[in-house]
């Protein structure tokens, strides 16, 4: 039985459409964006389409950029940064650096190798102790790295 | 004894701030262009960035210096002289150059900014260390990661210019400031374009376990299940030599000092380097807080490497082990 739940989300994730979540993602980046990229134009990712992958269960959310705004991205993906959902956290939490990520097999990017390597920089130019500033506590506490 | 000053590695703004929260004496940056070594995309800094980063390190006493090292390309000089007048215009500390033209105009122009001699000038005895101290005034030197131990030694002992070597980091191969080898795959290379092995010639092509690195078409490597990968450079590439498959020119590791700062201090070397501007600020928090705590308890009597700086600089690193690189050769 406790195998029964804990195989659930692996099998049945992939199989539910992407689009709603990848909407979610869209609308919080884009109200972040005033507070985090003031500076950014995304000239780089226009007409492109970026996809963050979870390695299991294996489901993903693929986003562009239409000069204005995130986009929730139906084309099949110019890059794909795939890791665990840990290791996600943990470099959101800045508890691990992507290149020792990728080195230890743990981060892959498959396809425009370029593209991957302007988000990965994109992301570690942003400065996520402002966000935590602004989110609520739980939110912060939860994104902030352990002690 | 001299406490020699700890000079980080930022590729952004949160990068810069976490080296000068975490420790660091001097931050070294670049701009968004092909006027330093590490021309990455999404990488570096814009003016306004650089003015936040310069304002941030001296409220904090800290130093920026900016990396101006790669070699103007024909035609475009000028581009490479606007880099040298943004830094000064910008506050720098120093810039860091290679190119003798580059030296020469900011020595003309800019008489008060500090000039340091990039590893890229591969600079690994004296008498060139002094030509361009006579000739350009620079006050300090990087030393290529050529030289051993005692040639250290007496390089810093026959020049009046500051010695900076590096600490920690990925490894090029030998062949620092003079490496073509981006080039002969890419037509690009560091020395040129700023970028060695550049992000628009590298392929991972990830096959069930296997993991395959391909440098404009041409595997350079194949990683197994669970093998640690490495960056895509030619140099760290595993090749078919005489029937034998192996890493035929550098294997991929990093350098490590802390079992010989206290030497390096001994010498009166003025700084240590880390490498990695490409990395996260993750990254440069972390080695920045490691260094710091080994060049502090360095400078105090009874100095050991303490096992939790090697576990913590082992976890970050590039390659399969750590090594003192040239710095302990047998041969000369």
């Amino acid at each position: 039985m406790i195998r029964f739940f804990s195989t659930l989300p692996a099998k049945t994730l992939p199989r539910l459409p992407e689009a709603p979540p990848a909407r979610i993602a869209a609308f919080v980046l884009n109200r972040l964006a005033p507070r985090l990229w003031q500076d950014e134009d995304f000239a780089w990712l226009a007409g492109r389409a970026i996809r963050i992958a979870l390695v299991e269960p294996a489901i993903g959310i693929t986003l562009g950029h239409d000069g204005r705004h995130f986009v929730p991205m139906q084309q099949a993906a110019d890059v794909t940064l795939r890791a665990g959902w840990q290791d996600f956290l943990a470099m959101i939490r800045q508890e691990a650096d992507p290149d020792t990520l990728f080195f230890q097999r743990r981060l892959q990017i498959d396809g425009d190798t370029e593209l991957g390597l302007h988000l990965k920089n994109w992301l570690d130019a942003t400065d996520w102790d402002a966000l935590r500033s602004v989110l609520p506590g739980p939110a912060a506490h939860w994104l902030s790295p352990r002690a | 004894m001299r406490v020699p000053h700890l000079v980080c590695p930022a590729g952004s703004l949160p990068a810069l701030k976490k080296a000068v929260d975490h420790g660091a004496d001097a931050v070294y940056v670049g701009f968004k262009d092909p006027t330093n070594a590490r021309n990455f995309a999404g990488l570096n800094f814009t003016d306004p960035q650089l003015a936040e980063g310069v304002a941030y390190a001296h409220r904090h006493g800290r130093e920026v210096l900016v990396a101006i090292n790669t070699y103007p390309q024909a035609g475009q000089t000028g581009h490479w002289h606007r880099a040298v007048d943004r830094a000064a215009e910008l506050g720098a500390d120093a810039v860091i150059m290679a190119d003798p033209g580059l030296l020469a105009y900011a020595a003309r122009t800019w008489p008060q900014l500090r000039r340091h001699l990039s590893v890229q000038g591969s600079a690994t005895n004296a008498d060139a260390i002094n030509l361009a101290h006579e000739c350009f005034g620079i006050s300090r030197v990087v030393l290529p990661r050529v030289l051993t131990l005692p040639q250290v030694e007496y390089v810093a002992a026959h020049t009046p210019v500051e010695i900076e070597v590096f600490g920690f980091g990925s490894l090029c191969v030998m062949a620092e400031g003079r490496c073509a080898l981006s080039s002969w795959a890419t037509g690009e290379s560091p020395n040129t374009h700023g970028v060695c092995s550049p992000a628009t010639h590298v392929r991972w092509d990830q096959q069930g376990d296997t993991l395959y690195a391909r440098l404009n078409g041409l595997l350079i490597d194949r990683f197994g299940k669970d093998e640690p990968a490495g960056y895509p450079t030619l140099c760290k590439g595993r090749f078919d030599v005489a029937g034998d498959t192996y890493y035929a020119l550098e294997e991929p590791t990093s350098l490590n000092t802390l079992s010989i700062l206290p030497e390096l201090m001994r010498m009166g070397i003025a700084a240590i380097k880390v490498e990695g501007r490409q990395r996260s600020p993750t990254y440069t928090a972390q080695v920045t807080r490691v260094l710091r705590a080994a060049i502090d308890a360095a400078s105090q009597e009874r100095y050991s490497v303490r096992p939790e700086w090697q576990s913590q600089l082992t976890a970050i690193s590039e390659g399969h082990q750590q090594t003192l690189g040239a710095y302990h050769r047998p041969w000369r």
